[in-house]
């Protein structure tokens, strides 16, 4: 009887923790007249203070941004510590992400380019993806400090550095210089006559709205990441409050995906806007490819 | 210092927390990052794909010339054959000739010998005919003599008797045409 009924045991571990989560939830709450198992969460954009050292402050999303460097440092920096030329399973997992990376940065730039720009293109993809997964772990929304008089955390430890405007502006800044320098670089004096076109007025105007165009990826880049990091957050504090048990699941793996593609459209923009910039101009649609 | 007051005081786009000091903290964190792991990773697994790819091309070019020469090792290899058996065919068929001709000449040389041990039987068998008919003939002639000597009672001289007697059958084999 008990060996009969033991393979439908997670089923119903599954249907009753749904049930659980229900009751428990803020929607059972309100049908069954209950006070809700998680207390109505508050939304802050700010990041949250730490601590401060000699007058700087220290905040939940920096220390993240910090552990999340530490992370990659150890995890690529170890796998990769002793290179050998047939790899281990933490090294072959490495050279997978950096192959993937790599083949996709020179499918759009070519050999040359692509050697040139792939430390800072997969730099920005791996410190924009493993942050947004990290951030996904139960000690960040649960460990923090109480207010006085508080009976739950008022200040989290920890927060997706994501959530914290000054990282996407800080990658996107880092994304425009990339561009700008690597198409002065490439072109020289000919890469400013995008921009300052003085042949007629119409011209003229067209290297304005360029200048602009330009300037207007640093809020694009800087406001894409932010929403989307910011709007996975509150949805999963949102369906935790709501729901309570299994139905979160379905949505930390939905953020699982968007961390990666974010942190893919973070680093496939930057390389077309390089690659636009390192092309000679007029000849986009010529020639695609970098010698 | 472990104090939590919260940041978004500020109204507009301050509320979102737009920090100078933050943001040259995570402009230096990310530059710091970007180099240690150009350092320590991108560097060494950089390398390591360059010479794993170098290998692996290295490798298929040295196939394919293995492969060529193989190639080349059975065309000549299937050419030695061919050339070993029309040299074995060549060998053959002049064995076969060499061994008709053999025979041949076996053959006429068995028949030339059996042609003169023919040859010498029939001489041996004249030379015994003649020996025989000399013995008989001599028998004969002193057969002929006792018989005269009983039909006469008288004594005559042998060698007298033996020339008469030769004479004798000297003439009838004459006469009967040397039977």
């Amino acid at each position: 009887m008990i060996r009969a009924l033991l393979p439908k045991l997670p089923i119903a571990l599954v249907a009753g923790l749904a049930v659980a989560g229900l009751a428990l939830g803020a929607i059972g709450a309100a049908l069954l007249g209950n006070e809700p198992f998680i207390r109505v969460p508050e939304v802050h954009l700010a990041p949250q203070e730490v601590f401060t050292i000699g007058g700087f402050t220290v905040t939940n999303t920096l220390l993240s941004a910090w552990l999340t460097t530490v992370v990659v440092l150890l995890i690529f920096g170890l796998g990769s510590r002793k290179a050998a030329l047939v790899p281990g399973r933490m090294q072959g997992a490495i050279e997978m992400l950096f192959e993937a990376l790599y083949g996709f940065i020179k499918g759009v730039v070519g050999e040359r380019y692509g050697r040139a720009f792939f430390p800072i293109l997969a730099t920005m993809f791996i410190f924009v993806a493993f942050n947004a997964w990290m951030a996904l772990l139960p000690i960040y929304p649960t460990v923090g400090f109480k207010a006085d008089g508080a009976d739950y955390v008022t200040t989290h430890l920890l927060r997706s550095a994501g959530t914290d405007i000054n990282l996407p502006l800080a990658l996107a800044i880092i994304s425009f210089v990339f561009v700008e320098v690597w198409g002065f670089k490439a072109q020289r004096f000919g890469y400013l006559k995008e921009f300052f076109r003085f042949r007629n007025p119409i011209d003229f105007f067209v290297g304005v709205l360029e200048i602009v165009s330009h300037l207007i990826r640093l809020v694009s880049f800087t406001f894409r990441l932010f929403g989307n990091m910011v709007a996975g957050e509150i949805i999963l504090v949102m369906i935790t409050f709501l729901l309570v048990f299994m139905a979160p699941i379905a949505f930390y793996l939905l953020e699982i995906l968007v961390g990666g593609v974010q942190a893919l459209i973070f680093m496939g923009l930057t390389l077309v806007f390089a690659f636009m910039a390192v092309a000679p101009h007029g000849a986009d649609h010529e020639e695609t490819h970098a010698p | 210092m472990f104090a939590a007051p919260l940041l978004q005081e500020a109204t507009g786009i301050g509320a979102l927390g737009v920090d100078l000091n933050s943001l040259i903290v995570y402009l230096i964190n990310f530059g710091a990052l970007a180099l240690l792991l150009y350092f320590f990773a991108y560097k060494r697994v950089m390398r390591v794909l360059d010479e794993r790819s170098t290998r692996i091309r290295e490798s298929l070019e040295q196939a394919d010339r293995v492969r060529e020469q193989s190639v080349e090792a059975q065309a000549s290899m299937q050419r030695a054959l061919n050339e070993g058996r029309e040299a074995g065919q060549a060998v053959l068929s002049e064995a076969r000739e060499a061994a008709e001709r053999y025979r041949e000449q076996q053959a006429e040389q068995a028949r030339t010998e059996a042609g003169a041990m023919l040859e010498r039987a029939r001489d041996e068998i004249r030379q015994e005919r003649d020996a025989a008919l000399e013995q008989v003939r001599a028998e004969f002639a002193g057969l002929a003599v006792t018989a005269a000597e009983r039909i006469i009672h008288r004594s005559l001289d042998a060698d007298a008797h033996r020339d008469l007697i030769d004479e004798v059958l000297a003439e009838r084999e004459s006469a009967g045409g040397g039977g």
